[in-house]
């Protein structure tokens, strides 16, 4: 394993004028090109933590390395300048366009012109901003927008570090949903460490690469991997933290590619005979089947409904009404099998051929392995 | 209209003003220094005073309070404190109109850049700005809508008090009315000494709207 990105070793601060401190000897390594959630109740110490990084506070106790240098042997301005930092109100110039916003760091940086510019047109597009936004001031947004515009400001200078304290904490869950597919897009590509601070751990299992859930104090309750935790919460705090659902977030973890090959399931083609039909439905301990037209999924049908007819496509089909495709989630999966009459879930490619179904047995199996 | 009045102004010798544009534009332009400087130097040291108060929050009590207590002073009772230290000259008038700029100024600049966002200074903060160019690059263009605010107050209330330093200085437009007054009510003076400041300070303040609307675009936009 390459070095960690971030190491914190007992961490500490004590805060002027109180007798406990706010984060206590924290000890955790975030790896390199991962993201890692702090999580927890409001008041645990992420914001304390994540900004004892950039020594926006001062630590009072322990050692913080970034990139294997120790955060007090730089001058804060400069290290600051190395690592992105984007916080829940954003805090854009609200007196620069958002242009001048983005091109912050490498005007700091000392960047030529030509040089900026280029920059904030590429970050500009990478964060799906328009064009014409760069002329606008900050107040001429929406709040989507000056997030995005928020982390595009921090991205600029390619920091290889990014601080992020609830940065999609204001905004609505429709927008705040996209935001984070964006992130985890951008990141797919960028491969930042990231430190990411929410107190929402379905944004935190999202995501986290790993998750540190932190209690009062700063204490470190569990760091692992979301999958992990989820399967197995270290202690009753993080049970109770994670809440209700813990199998269903799970499942959001997972997707129906995970599941790999499918097999066909209980289907036949439409020119199969009624008794081969009847036979792959009691086969699958059903009493429906599903008719095929070579790799289309024409509907399914009663299994005594066929009788009387000579093929299995004879008699009229019913369509199913929910299809998945390979990317979306086992939870997705689930709510397809719960609300389908037929109790299992269809999942279609690309131009509609089928893939196979997704039953109950199926995802308790991948759950359990 | 009062007998007085009437009677007054059937033998008014408006055509006074015309003979003397000359003498009127001059005490105009000395009016305008007289100003000016006040306000220059009255900016200077409430720059100072706003930010060692906000550097330093202890003061920034003290410093308010002696402000706001030089505010009350009459000023005529606060030119013939000054007097005997300093005559009957210009500088006495000065310190005087200094004085009374700081309060509003400071008060207004103080505000300004306390009205900055806490986020905005910490995301300047986070990304590498060094204090000073923290104070140079955000905090002070952000806080310049309210203290040209200040300066605009200021400015009015400074034209107006050269009008009465004329009692010292004998300079600007005040002295028309000293001479109008001597002259037994002579009303053309009078006029040109009361009306003169106003339209002076009227100009003043549009000008420095103006200044305001070219150097912060952004405010305007965000308002709209
Ligand atoms: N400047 C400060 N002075 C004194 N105490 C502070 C200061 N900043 C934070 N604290 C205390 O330190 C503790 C941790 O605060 P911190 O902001 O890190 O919490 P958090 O986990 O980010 O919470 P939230 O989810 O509400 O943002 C809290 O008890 C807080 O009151
Ligand atoms: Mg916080």
């Amino acid at each position: 394993m390459t070095d960690p990105m971030i190491r914190l070793d007992g961490a500490t601060k004590t805060f002027p004028g109180t007798s406990t401190p706010a984060v206590d000897a924290l000890s955790l390594e975030v790896p390199t090109g991962e993201i890692v959630v702090f999580v927890g109740p409001s008041g645990c110490g992420k914001t304390t933590t994540l900004k004892m990084i950039n020594r926006i506070i001062e630590p009072t106790g322990g050692t913080i390395t970034v990139d294997g240098v120790d955060v007090r042997d730089r001058e804060p301005h400069l290290l600051r300048r190395d690592i992105g930092y984007v916080i829940q109100q954003i805090g854009l110039f609200p007196h620069r366009t958002i242009a001048q916003n983005v091109a912050t760091v490498p005007r700091l940086l000392g960047w030529d012109e030509d040089r900026t510019r280029a920059r904030v047109d590429e970050l500009l597009v990478t964060m799906g901003l328009d064009e014409e936004l760069g002329a606008r001031y900050p107040a001429e947004l929406s709040g989507g927008q000056r997030q995005r515009v928020g982390v595009a400001r921090a991205l600029a200078a390619d920091p290889p570090v990014l601080l992020m304290d609830e940065p999609f904490g204001a905004v609505d869950p429709i927008v705040r949903g996209r935001l984070q597919v964006e992130l985890l897009d951008l990141q797919a590509r960028l491969r930042k460490t990231i430190v990411f601070v929410t107190h929402d751990i379905d944004e935190a299992i999202h995501l986290g690469d790993r998750i540190a859930i932190l209690n009062v104090g700063g204490h470190l309750e569990q760091y692992a991997p979301p999958e992990d935790i989820l399967r197995e919460p270290a202690t009753p705090f993080v049970e109770e933290f994670l809440g209700p659902e813990r199998g269903l977030k799970r499942l959001a973890l997972r997707t129906v590619a995970d599941l790999g090959e499918l097999g066909l399931g209980n289907c036949v083609q439409a020119d199969a005979s009624v008794e081969e039909a009847a036979q792959v439905a009691a086969e699958h301990q059903e009493r429906w089947i599903g008719i095929l037209d070579g790799d289309r999924l024409r509907g399914w049908a009663w299994v005594s409904d066929l009788d009387g007819a000579r093929r299995a496509g004879d008699v009229e089909t019913s369509l199913f009404r929910v299809a998945l495709s390979a990317e979306d989630t086992l939870r997705a999966a689930l709510d397809g099998l719960v609300r389908s009459r037929t109790g299992v879930a269809v999942v279609l490619g690309p131009d509609q051929r089928y893939d196979g179904m997704i039953t109950l047995a199926r995802l308790n199996q991948a759950m359990v392995s | 209209m009062s007998p007085v009045l009437a009677q007054a102004s059937g033998g008014i010798r408006w055509s006074w003003i015309g003979d003397n544009l000359d003498d009127i534009w001059e005490a105009t332009v000395e009016h305008l220094w007289l100003t000016g400087i006040a306000m220059v130097v009255g900016f200077a040291i409430a720059m100072v005073l706003s930010v060692l108060a906000i550097r330093y929050r202890r003061l920034y009590g003290p410093i308010t309070a002696t402000t706001g207590v030089i505010f009350t002073i009459p000023s005529f009772a606060l030119f013939f404190v000054l007097a005997p230290f300093t005559g009957l000259t210009v500088l006495t008038a000065e310190i005087g109109l200094v004085l009374y700029t700081l309060l509003v100024l400071v008060r207004n600049t103080v505000a300004g850049l306390d009205g900055v966002p806490e986020d905005v200074k910490e995301a300047a903060r986070g990304m590498g700005y060094t204090r000073n160019r923290l104070f140079l690059e955000i905090e002070l263009p952000l806080a310049l809508p309210v203290i040209i605010a200040g300066l605009r107050i200021a400015t009015v209330t400074t034209v107006g008090l050269v009008t009465i330093t004329a009692l010292i200085t004998f300079g600007g437009l005040g002295r028309f009315i000293l001479d109008g007054l001597q002259q037994n009510l002579f009303v053309p003076k009078l006029v040109v000494g009361a009306v003169g400041p106003t339209v002076l300070a009227l100009v003043l303040d549009g000008a420095l709207l103006l200044v305001q609307r070219a150097l912060t675009p952004w405010s305007r936009r965000a308002a709209a």
